[in-house]
C-alpha cells in the first residue's frame, strides 16, 4: 500500500484533486480502523440481534454491457438523436419494449426487444434502472475531464481496473477489498458463528467479496460438492492420513492456502449439503442456461437460509460476453434474453420462496460501451446503466440521470464514451445501506462516498 | 497492478524515439548463447534433476531424471533447441482433408499426446506458458467452430517459443485466430459519415497484456513512481485509438473481398483500401508516419512496443510465474530482464536466452532455502495432472488420449480461459496471508473451494481408477504403469521414498513421509496395488506435492 502526503505544501488543491489524495481517513486508515474495532455496526449488533433476513445478488456482466441498448429513449427527439450517434447499431424504433417510468424526465423510453421479463418486472414496480453510473474518484464533467482538473479513476477502459473499481468502489486504492467483503466485515457476526461465509460465489474468485478477513465461499451451480471415495474401512483409514495431510504444520504460505481451502471446502460443504438436503425443489423454472442455473443455486440456499442459521447473505453471480467489439447485432439480442428470462425467473422464485423483500438483485458491469460503432461492435468507454431488482426496490423508475447521446454534446467526452453522472460508490453505498450497514459506519465501508452528492440515490424503500 | 510500490529512484533505462535499433537476430541455429546452468553440471543429485525437469517439462519421469543427470544441463538445453517441434495442427487437417469431422476435442488430444509425449519438452512448456499470457480461448464463439485455426495458433507459439520475441509478437498479431478473438480482423479505417472508429480492441490488449502493460516499469519490476508516489502510465487512451488506426486493413490470407468469410489458418495479408493512412499517435509521443502501407505501420509499430523497456521485465516476471516462483524478487526479474534486453551477443527478446536465465536463476536453485515461506508457487492444477502421468508412463485407452474437458474437473485446458486475462492474472492474491503479506499466489484464483475438491475427486479417479490392469477404464483417463512399484509394495518406506523422487524432488517433509508411509502400512499387504495406489492419492492431493518449491 502507498501513502499519499495531503500535506504537501508545493501542492495546489487542483494537484492534489488530479492526482488523488485521499481525505484523512482514507485509504491507508482502513485496515487499522477493522482492526482497532472503531466501527459501530458490528459492536451494536451481535449474534442474534436480528431476526430477519437480507441478501443482495450481484449480477455482474463480464466485459461491460453496451446499456445504451437495453435502455433506449423511443419518443422521436431523442430516438433521433440515438440513432444517428449509433448508426448500425442502433435498435430500431419500433422494436422497442415501451416502457413508462412513473416519474417522467421529459423523454420516453423502451427496452431491447430482447428483454420481455424485464419490461413486466419494472411494469410491476420490481425493478429500476439507474443510469450513466461508473467509476469515479470525484464528481466530474466533461470540461473537467478534457481539462485533465480532477482526478480520473486510474487506467480508465481498461476492463480488468474497471471491474476492480466497481468492486472495490475505491477508485483510488489497489488494495484488494471489494465493498461486499467490507459489508460482510461489519455483518457476518449476524450469521452467528456459522462456519458458512457471509459472503457465497457462483463464479469463482472475485474482488467484490473479499474483506481484510471475509473471504467468499465458492460452489458450483450443482451446490457442494463433496470428497469421493472415502468409503469403508480402507476409506476411513484412507480419510484419517488426508486430513493429517491438510493438517500439518509448514512456514510455506502456498501449502497453507492450499490446505485451508481444502479444509474449508469440506466444513462448508457438509453444512450446506445437510441444509439443502431436506429442501422442496424449486417449482419455478429457470432458464437453460449458465446465468439461470447460478441464480437458481442461489434461490435453493436462500431457500434453505433458516437451516443455515444465516440473517444475510451476498451473492455472486455473472456472465461473460459483453465485450462486444464484433458481432453485437448479433450477440446481443441472446444476451439480453438471457439476463431477462434468468432475472425474470429469479425474482419469480422469491415469489414463491417468499422472499421476494428480503432479497435485492442488482447488476454491475466493466464500464458502457461507445456510443459509435467500430464496423460491427463497440468498444470500452465509462458510464452505463446498472438495474435493480426486488420487492423492496422502488421500481418503475429510472434513478440518476439519463444523459444525452448526442456525440459531442454535454456528456461525451470523445466517440460516444459518456463521463458518468452517477457514482459506483452512491450506487453501491445505497445497497449497502438497505443490507444493513449503519450510518455512522458509511464512511468506513465507502471513504470515497462524502465526495459525491447522493449518499443514498433512493431506489431503496 | 503491482501491489508493492516501492519508491526506488532506480534509474529506469532511458527510452525514447531515438533509440529504436533493435537487433533482431534470432537465435534459431545460432548459439544458445549464454551456457548458463543452475549449479554443478550435471546436476549434483537427481533431486536436482528432479526440480530442474518440474520447471521445464510437463513433469519429469524416472527416465528422464536419470538422462539429464548423466548429460548435464547443457547438453540438454542443445537438444531441447533442436528438438523437432511438435504440432497440434498437421494431424487436424489430414482428419480434415481426408473428409472427417474435427473439433475442438480432437484439439485437446493433440495437446495430451504431445505434452505426455513430446520430446521437444521444453518448446511445449514454454509454448503453454505463453499461451496463458497471448491468450485466445476456444469458448469464444468466434473460435469455438474453428479447431485448425486454434491448434495452428498453438503451433505458432510453440515455434516462437524458443525464437525471438519480436518476431512471436507479429506472428501472433497475424494468426486470424488472434484477428478474430481480438477483432484485428477486417478492423478498418475511420468513416465519419457513419461514425464508425477503427476498433480498439487488439491495441488495448496488445499494450496491457502482451507487451508492456498498464505502467512504466523500472528495470526490475517494480513501478516507476511520479512526485505524488503514484504509478506512471504507460500510454493513454489518444494513444490506443493511435494503435487501433496502425491494426486496421488485414484480412484472411486469399480474401477475394473484403466481406470473404472463409475461415483459413495462414497469416492475415493487408487490404490497403480499408487501411487507415493518416498518422497515428503511438507510445511517448513517438508518431507512425502518414502514407505508410498496413505492413509498414504494424512493422514500425511492434518495433517500437518490442524495444519499450517495459517488455524484459514485464513478461519477464510472468514467465517467472508461470516456471519458477509466483513472486520473484526485483533482482531476478532484473536479472532476466538484463537478458532479455541484451542475451550476451547483442539480441535482445531472445527467449531461449531468457528461459534459461529464469531455469539457472541463483533464485530459482536457492529460493527455497533462502526464503522458505515465500518461495514457490501453486502448481497448476493441469501440471499437477501431466506430472502425475507422465511420471508413471501413462497411456490412454486405444492411444486416443480423449480427455477432451479438463476445464470441467481442473478450472483449465489448453487455450479455452474464459476471457483473454487468462484463467487467473499475475497479480492475483487469495484473502488471508498471502494477501495481507503483500504477495501474489495467481494459481489459486481457480483454487477455489469448489475447484479444490472437483480436482482432489479427479485425481481419486486418475489413481483407483487409472491403472494397467484396470478393469473399466474411461476415455478420458491414462493408465498409470505402476508395476515396479507394486514390485516394491512390501517395503512402505522404500516405496514412499521412491515415489518421493519421482513426485516430489526428494522433498517429502518427514512428518509426510510418515503419515504416507503409516499409511501404506496399514492396507493389506497381500493387495500391493492397492498399497501403491493409497500412497499416489495422499502424494497427489497433497498440499506439499501441491505446491512447487
Amino acid at each position: 500500500m502507498h501513502n499519499r502526503s495531503n500535506g504537501n505544501p508545493g501542492l495546489s488543491r487542483r494537484q492534489l484533486l488530479k492526482h488523488g489524495a485521499c481525505s484523512a481517513a482514507g485509504i491507508a486508515g482502513l485496515h487499522a480502523l477493522w482492526n482497532l474495532g472503531l466501527v459501530s455496526s458490528a459492536a451494536a449488533q451481535g449474534p442474534g440481534s436480528v431476526n430477519d433476513y437480507k441478501a443482495l445478488v450481484c449480477v455482474f456482466l463480464y466485459g461491460g454491457n453496451d446499456s445504451y441498448n437495453l435502455l433506449v429513449p423511443r419518443d422521436g427527439t431523442h430516438y433521433n438523436v440515438y440513432a444517428a450517434t449509433r448508426q448500425n447499431l442502433a435498435i430500431p424504433q419500433g422494436n422497442l419494449l415501451p416502457i413508462t417510468p412513473n416519474t417522467s424526465d421529459g423523454s420516453q423510453y423502451g427496452l431491447h426487444p430482447s428483454c420481455t421479463q424485464m419490461k413486466s418486472l419494472f411494469d410491476a414496480g420490481r425493478l429500476a434502472f439507474v443510469a450513466n453510473v461508473g467509476s469515479l474518484s470525484y464528481p466530474m464533467t466533461k470540461t473537467q475531464y478534457l481539462n485533465d482538473s480532477v482526478a480520473r479513476p486510474p487506467q480508465l477502459f481498461s476492463h480488468y481496473d474497471q471491474q476492480f473499481q466497481w468492486m472495490t468502489s475505491i477508485t483510488d486504492s489497489n488494495q484488494g477489498f471489494g465493498w461486499g467483503g467490507r459489508v460482510a466485515e461489519l455483518l457476518h457476526t449476524l450469521n452467528g458463528s456459522s462456519a458458512l461465509s457471509m459472503n457465497i460465489t457462483l463464479l469463482g474468485a472475485n474482488t467484490f467479496q473479499v474483506g481484510p478477513t471475509v473471504a467468499p465461499f465458492s460452489m458450483g451451480t450443482g451446490g457442494p460438492q463433496g470428497l469421493a471415495g472415502f468409503w469403508g474401512q480402507q476409506g476411513q483409514r484412507r480419510y484419517l492420513a488426508f486430513q493429517q495431510l491438510l493438517n500439518r504444520q509448514t512456514p510455506n504460505l502456498f501449502e497453507k492456502a492450499f490446505a485451508d481451502t481444502q479444509k474449508r471446502a469440506i466444513d462448508t460443504n457438509a453444512l450446506l449439503e445437510s441444509a439443502l438436503s431436506g429442501a422442496a425443489p424449486l417449482a419455478t423454472a429457470f432458464p437453460d442456461s449458465y446465468l439461470g442455473a447460478q441464480l437458481a443455486m442461489i434461490a435453493r440456499t436462500i431457500q434453505v437460509r433458516d437451516q443455515l442459521g444465516v440473517h444475510r447473505q451476498v451473492f455472486f453471480c455473472g456472465i461473460g460476453g459483453f465485450d462486444s467489439h464484433d458481432n453485437q447485432n448479433q450477440d446481443q439480442p441472446g444476451l439480453f434474453a438471457d439476463l431477462s428470462a434468468s432475472l425474470g425467473a429469479f425474482q419469480a422464485a422469491m415469489a414463491e420462496l417468499g422472499t421476494e423483500n428480503l432479497v435485492t438483485t442488482f447488476t454491475s458491469s466493466d464500464f458502457g460501451r461507445t456510443l459509435t460503432s467500430n464496423g460491427d461492435g463497440s468498444d470500452h468507454a465509462w458510464g452505463g446503466i446498472q438495474l435493480v431488482m426486488g420487492g423492496n426496490v422502488l421500481g418503475k423508475e429510472i434513478y440518476g440521470t439519463y444523459p444525452s447521446l448526442a456525440l459531442d454534446g454535454p456528456d461525451d467526452i470523445e466517440g460516444g464514451r459518456l463521463v458518468p453522472t452517477t457514482s459506483v460508490d452512491e450506487y453501491s453505498a445505497t445497497l449497502a445501506k438497505w443490507l444493513g450497514v449503519q450510518p455512522g459506519d458509511m464512511a468506513t465501508v465507502f471513504p470515497n462516498l462524502s465526495r459525491f452528492a447522493h449518499p443514498d440515490l433512493g431506489f431503496m424503500s | 497492478m503491482g501491489r508493492e510500490l516501492r519508491s526506488s529512484a532506480k534509474a529506469a533505462a532511458t527510452w525514447s524515439a531515438a533509440a529504436l535499433t533493435i537487433l533482431l537476430q534470432g537465435c534459431s541455429g545460432g548459439s544458445s548463447g549464454s551456457g548458463l546452468v543452475p549449479g554443478p553440471d550435471p546436476p549434483a543429485s537427481e533431486a536436482q534433476a528432479a526440480r530442474f525437469l518440474t520447471r521445464s517439462t510437463f513433469g519429469p519421469s524416472a527416465e528422464e531424471i536419470h538422462k539429464l543427470s548423466v548429460i548435464g544441463y547443457t547438453a540438454w538445453f542443445d537438444e531441447q533447441r533442436n528438438a523437432t517441434v511438435s504440432l497440434e495442427r498437421p494431424p487436424l487437417s489430414q482428419l480434415d482433408a481426408h473428409g472427417h469431422n474435427v473439433s475442438q476435442e480432437q484439439r485437446l488430444e493433440q495437446w495430451w499426446k504431445i505434452a505426455l509425449r513430446g520430446d521437444d519438452q521444453l518448446r511445449q512448456r514454454l509454448a503453454f506458458a505463453w499461451s496463458e499470457i497471448f491468450v485466445v480461448s476456444d469458448v469464444a464463439s468466434a473460435l469455438v467452430g474453428d479447431p485448425i485455426g486454434v491448434s495452428e495458433y498453438y503451433d505458432t507459439l510453440a515455434r516462437d517459443a524458443l525464437g525471438d520475441y519480436r518476431t512471436l509478437l507479429e506472428d501472433v498479431t497475424r494468426t486470424p485466430v488472434m484477428g478474430r478473438y481480438l477483432s484485428m480482423l477486417k478492423n478498418q479505417k475511420e468513416d465519419l459519415a457513419n461514425n464508425i472508429r477503427p476498433d480498439e480492441n487488439y491495441a488495448r490488449e496488445i499494450l496491457q497484456l502482451f507487451s508492456i502493460g498498464l505502467v512504466k516499469l523500472n528495470a526490475d519490476g517494480t513501478p516507476q513512481l511520479d512526485a505524488f508516489n503514484q504509478p506512471i502510465p504507460t500510454y493513454d487512451q489518444p494513444v490506443v485509438e493511435g494503435f487501433a488506426r496502425v491494426f486496421t486493413g488485414w484480412n484472411y490470407a486469399g480474401a477475394t473481398n473484403w466481406d470473404f468469410a472463409e475461415w483459413n489458418y495462414l497469416p492475415m495479408e493487408p487490404w490497403e483500401s480499408y487501411h487507415e493512412a493518416g498518422t497515428k499517435l503511438l507510445l511517448d509521443g513517438v508518431v507512425c508516419p502518414a502514407g505508410q502501407t498496413a505492413q509498414q505501420d504494424l512493422a514500425f509499430a511492434l518495433d517500437l512496443v518490442a524495444s519499450h523497456p517495459n517488455v524484459g521485465p514485464f513478461l519477464g516476471r510472468q514467465l517467472i510465474q508461470r516456471l519458477v516462483t509466483s513472486n520473484p524478487s526485483p533482482e531476478y526479474v532484473a536479472r532476466v530482464a538484463a537478458v532479455w534486453a541484451d542475451d550476451g551477443n547483442g539480441a535482445r527478446g531472445n527467449l531461449l536466452a531468457v528461459t534459461q536465465a529464469i531455469l539457472t536463476d541463483p533464485e530459482a536453485v536457492q529460493g527455497n532455502v533462502t526464503h522458505p515461506d515465500t518461495f514457490g508457487k501453486l502448481k497448476e492444477p493441469l501440471l499437477r495432472l501431466t506430472a502425475l502421468w507422465r511420471a508413471f508412463d501413462a497411456s490412454f485407452p486405444g492411444n486416443k488420449y480423449q480427455y477432451w474437458y479438463p476445464d470441467d474437473d481442473l478450472g483449465q485446458a489448453p487455450l479455452r480461459a474464459g476471457s483473454v486475462f487468462n484463467f487467473f492474472t499475475p497479480s492475483y492474491a487469495p484473502p488471508g496471508e498471502i494477501q495481507d503479506g503483500g504477495l501474489v499466489a495467481p494459481e489459486f484464483q481457480i483454487t477455489t473451494e469448489q475447484r479444490i475438491t472437483s480436482a482432489t475427486n479427479r485425481f481419486w479417479e486418475c489413481v483407483f481408477h487409472g491403472y494397467q490392469g484396470y478393469s473399466n477404464p474411461s476415455a478420458d483417463t491414462a493408465l498409470l504403469h505402476i508395476n515396479p512399484e507394486i514390485g516394491m509394495a512390501d517395503d512402505p518406506a522404500a516405496l514412499v521414498e521412491h515415489l518421493d523422487q519421482l513426485l516430489m524432488c526428494s522433498e517429502m517433509s518427514q512428518e509426510m513421509r510418515d503419515i504416507v508411509v503409516s499409511m501404506v502400512t496399514d492396507t493389506d499387504p497381500a493387495d500391493r496395488r492397492q498399497r501403491v495406489l493409497e500412497a499416489l492419492y495422499l502424494i497427489v492431493t497433497s498440499p506439499e506435492y501441491s505446491v512447487q518449491k
